[in-house]
């Protein structure tokens, strides 16, 4: 059958990247004025925005407070027009909670929640246009809110995604390289210590590629750390600047 | 092949620890780690254990480092923990090893022991009111805690009302305690904000920039129109100048001067002055 061609001989993908290079990803943070903390990502053609109000008072029923942490309430959301057919999502429907619970169990390892006991933090994410690699770009979007909103946190939390293809592992799948229906990996990962926060397959893969394809997600995560850090640190220049230090 | 592997073993966890005297001032991430100047000696050229014989005992203080905001204690180094610049103050007489922090932007407030803020009345029951300071909790605020309050004169006091005052309890377990009277019984400035005026919110960095000693920005302030003013150190400022309109311009030039830098600021105050 006359498929597309994930990998070319010369070692090309479909959108002329080589196998372990990531997209182009620009990042901002402080979006809104009256949200702790926002920030906004894109990565490749995915967007995505992240906003973060805490730590504050338990909202809704007193009997979830945890007395010795605070509690991390993720939300995902995707916009209608984030798809090529404009599809309308109930708001808790499977995808979206499923997802919440994996920035939960992602940002429950990365954020100090000690520190605030029985309160809350809200990170709610919301992905404007949807190529390929959501849960990743909802995590750097996220990590770069929760560090706008000033909460401690142990160290950045970067995520990417890779695949396997041709015997070739690929890092930061496109949505097209998704649809052809190979595995597909996601990782989220603290890279000072290289402790992986969450990992995600649900695909087949021989046990023998496996360790190729955690080193390319690993690697193309760092990367993703590298570009972050150099956004943060211009962000927080350009601050202390206006601050007049 | 080669420049990839070498890219791998640069990020590779490890020594990635630095001399925190190295980058005071600077911007620091969380997850880097820093190193006291105690474990700098130790690790330093001459190695392992060797130790250069002084003869003045007294010159090498081996203080303790106080670890301000934004740093924890992780075995014997420092984890930064929020994104911002390294500040470091040497200590006034003489003991401990100085106060490390970091300086970082936030809006969101935490309450600590001492701190003068600002907090609105939201609640009366019993003998306490309770008082919404911006925190994860509302502060307790004792209706004894104002200058000349007794059991049969209670101090007027309702819901709505502003209130500043200090904290007496305020750490991560407990509700925050506050009270309107300083350790001698007097007032000193604090308790119910009177009519009038408004109320707006800026970020914390910015209180502690107005607060600072040497605040150009108030001082031009103060010369544009009269006013009364209250900040809290949670992100609260009160301004009350003779007519609304002024006010107003005074609580907008105020949330912009973060914005702003010196000269845009001088500009608008002296286009402020001829009008």
């Amino acid at each position: 059958m006359a498929g597309l061609e994930l990998l070319s001989d010369q070692g090309y993908r479909v959108d002329g990247r080589r196998a372990g290079e990531l997209r182009k990803i620009q990042a901002r943070m402080g979006v809104f004025a009256q949200a702790d903390g926002s920030a906004y990502i894109e990565q490749g053609n995915t967007k995505a925005l992240a906003v973060v109000y805490g730590p504050h008072e338990i909202r809704g029923s007193r009997a979830r407070a945890l007395p010795d942490r605070a509690l991390v309430n993720c939300q995902y959301s995707s916009a209608t027009f984030s798809t090529g057919e404009r599809k309308r999502r109930p708001h808790g429907d499977r995808k979206s909670c499923e997802m919440g619970l994996h920035l939960r169990q992602t940002f429950e390892a990365a954020i100090l929640t000690q520190l605030h006991p029985r309160s809350q933090i809200d990170i709610y994410v919301q992905v404007l246009q949807a190529d390929g690699g959501t849960y990743a770009a909802c995590v750097n979007a996220a990590t770069l809110a929760v560090l706008d909103a000033g909460i401690p946190m142990r160290d950045f939390v970067c995520a990417c995604s890779a695949g396997f293809v041709d015997n070739t592992a690929l890092a930061d799948l496109s949505h097209v390289e998704e649809a052809a229906g190979g595995p597909q990996l996601a990782l989220a990962l603290l890279p000072a210590s290289g402790q992986i926060a969450l990992l995600e397959m649900d695909a087949r893969l021989h046990e023998d590629h496996l360790e190729q394809v955690l080193e390319a997600a690993a690697r193309a995560a760092r990367d993703v750390h590298t570009v972050l850090d150099r956004v943060v640190r211009q962000h927080v220049r350009e601050a202390s600047i206006l601050l007049g230090d | 092949m080669a420049e990839a592997v070498g890219a791998v073993a640069e990020s590779l966890p490890g020594d990635r620890a630095r001399a925190a005297r190295t980058v005071l001032d600077q911007v620091v991430l969380p997850g880097e780690e820093l190193l006291l100047p105690e474990q700098e000696d130790a690790e330093g050229p001459g190695g392992a254990g060797e130790r250069p014989l002084r003869l003045n005992a007294g010159t090498r203080s081996r203080g303790r480092v106080v670890c301000g905001p934004g740093l924890r204690r992780c075995g014997d180094r420092l984890l930064v923990t929020k994104c911002g610049r390294l500040r470091h103050k040497e200590p006034g007489g003489g003991s401990g090893g100085g106060v490390y922090w970091v300086d970082s932007q936030q809006k969101r407030y935490v309450p600590v022991k001492g701190d003068h803020v600002i907090g609105i009345v939201t609640a009366k029951s019993g003998d306490i009111f309770k008082v919404d300071v911006g925190g994860s909790e509302p502060a307790s605020l004792s209706y004894l805690a104002f200058e000349g309050a007794t059991k049969r004169n209670r101090p007027n006091v309702q819901v709505g009302d502003l209130i500043y005052g200090q904290f007496v309890v305020a750490n991560k377990d407990m509700e925050p305690e506050m009270v309107c009277i300083d350790s001698c019984g007097r007032a000193s400035g604090m308790g119910v904000i009177g009519q009038d005026g408004l109320l707006f919110k800026v970020t914390l960095g910015l209180i502690r920039k107005l607060l600072a000693p040497d605040c150009e920005i108030l001082q031009e302030v103060g010369k544009l129109y009269p006013l009364e003013i209250v900040f809290g150190m949670n992100g609260r400022i009160w301004v009350k100048a003779k007519t609304i309109q002024q006010t107003l311009i005074l609580a907008n030039i105020l949330e912009a001067c973060e914005h702003m830098t010196a000269d845009q600021r001088k500009q608008i105050f002296s286009r402020l002055a001829e009008s």
